[in-house]
């Protein structure tokens, strides 16, 4: 009778392994499938009134870590603010430059994203990866909101990351922390070109690889996407999205170019809201 | 474990209500810049309340929502909780569980042993970013977390699932008093 036990003990054991390498290899790199998608769509009510009725307790555990952490930021964000009042200065002047140049090239003088014809969706996350290993978010709109796969989504700071899979009412989304996530990105006001990865495991820190070394790289320099078109091709996200800012830039000696370390001006682990960019030019 | 269809039940409000916290909640309240995972947790405690089979089968079908619900590649999630849950389940069948401190100590050992299975399932995949030292902190402060958490998630489960432990039921049937000459 034990054996009897034991022995279906191992074949429930075997069957599941199975199971799962079975569904690792089948579904690994072919998107989302049928299943997923039907899941999500009966999760997703489900999500979003868990999310909501969670949200005081995720404030109130928020609330502590960022007490801690504000301690530590205080004496940064000082000499931050004394940067950023001197820059300020001269962004006015540039602001007032910029302005009477658009004008004389009779240029529109509308934000980034009116210009490249996206229509901003907002929506609400309702969900997130426990793993670092998978850096990804659920929102609350989907297809029936008018979102498409490759869409991208942005916070009020800057880039999130890319519609992974949409379902009528929900829709994932691919964080550019995580691991499958290329952005290419360039540095202001220079205008250096490189491709941003993230670095798996650390969310406040990104990398953007392929820089020449013989260019001037600085701490606090603005990055922002290069939205690049090319023999028919063009990057997912439209250009001049701001997606962080440079904190290191070393040189890689064999490789003759340098790695420039930013942080990304969304809370990526924070997120509450965010805009999912709809209708924009496609590939 | 004795698996009634209102047993059955139960389990499978635990795993969907877990699978809700973690994406909702957990997963998205940071402390020391990390969050933790009840799900390796909550696994562990039914493999240790249920036997080998209930963790394995748990832990499989928790990491396929979970897998099912972020839209990642299904079955890695499944691979490493049914591990767990076996695991957890295979030492109460061998072992006897006589201190309150066990269930938290092996929920932590077992979740660094599960988050050490993620990466090695992502790095099976192809991981093609660099990989940050600080996932070695990831992994170690959610075991710490998964140690504190075990305490009301074991308890609770046990209590939850009482009618259904075979151990429990034994002890509050000798524990009725018997009344003679009846």
């Amino acid at each position: 009778m034990y054996r009897k036990q034991v022995r279906r003990r191992r074949a429930v054991l075997t069957l599941l392994v199975i199971g799962s390498f079975l569904l690792l290899t089948i579904t690994y790199g072919q998107g989302s499938g049928g299943l997923q998608r039907g899941v999500s769509t009966i999760f997703s009510p489900l999500q979003s009134v868990a999310d909501r009725a969670l949200k005081p307790a995720r404030d109130l555990a928020g609330w502590f870590d960022k007490t801690f952490e504000a301690r530590g930021e205080n004496s940064r964000l000082e000499e931050a603010l004394a940067d950023a009042r001197r820059k300020a200065v001269a962004g006015q002047e540039a602001l007032q430059e910029n302005a009477q140049m658009r004008k004389l090239l009779a240029l529109d003088s509308g934000p980034v994203l009116a210009e490249s014809g996206y229509e901003p969706v907002t929506a609400r996350v309702i969900a997130r990866s426990p793993t670092v290993w998978h850096s990804a978010v659920t929102v609350d709109v989907g297809s029936g909101d008018g979102v498409r796969v490759d869409d991208p989504v942005i916070s009020g700071d800057g880039l999130v990351g890319l519609v992974a899979s949409a379902q009528g009412g929900s829709a994932q989304v691919t964080l550019i922390t995580d691991h499958t996530s290329a952005v290419s990105a360039k540095i202001l006001p220079a205008g250096v070109q490189g491709v941003i990865r993230p670095e798996v495991g650390d969310p406040e820190d990104l990398v953007l690889d392929f820089i020449d070394s013989s260019r001037d790289v600085g701490g606090g320099q603005a990055v922002v996407t290069s939205g690049w078109r090319a023999q028919g091709l063009a990057s997912l996200f439209p250009p001049g999205l701001p997606v962080g800012e440079v904190t290191t830039a070393s040189i890689v000696e064999q490789a003759a170019s340098q790695q420039v370390h930013l942080r990304p001006y969304a809370d990526l682990a924070n997120l509450d809201l965010v805009q999912v960019l709809t209708g924009g030019p496609r590939r | 474990m004795i698996v009634t269809p209102r047993i059955f039940a139960r389990l499978a409000a635990i795993a969907l209500l877990a699978v809700l916290l973690q994406l909702s909640f957990f997963s998205r309240v940071e402390l020391l810049g990390t969050s933790a995972d009840i799900l390796p947790i909550v696994v562990i405690a039914l493999g240790l309340l249920g036997g080998s089979m209930s963790g394995a089968v748990a832990g499989f079908s928790i990491g396929l929502l979970v897998d099912c619900l972020l839209v990642a590649p299904l079955g890695g999630s499944s691979l490493v909780l049914l591990g767990a849950g076996y695991l957890a389940g295979l030492f109460r069948e061998r072992f006897e569980i006589h201190s309150a401190l066990l269930p938290p100590l092996l929920c932590m050992g077992l979740t660094l042993s599960a988050e050490l299975g993620f990466a090695a399932v992502q790095l099976m995949l192809g991981v093609e970013a660099p990989i940050s030292t600080l996932v070695v902190r990831d992994m170690l402060l959610k075991s710490i977390f998964a140690f504190f958490l075990a305490w009301p998630i074991y308890f609770g489960l046990r209590r939850f699932l009482r009618p259904a432990l075979v151990e429990e039921s034994k002890v509050s049937r000798r524990r009725q008093p018997t009344v003679l000459g009846t």
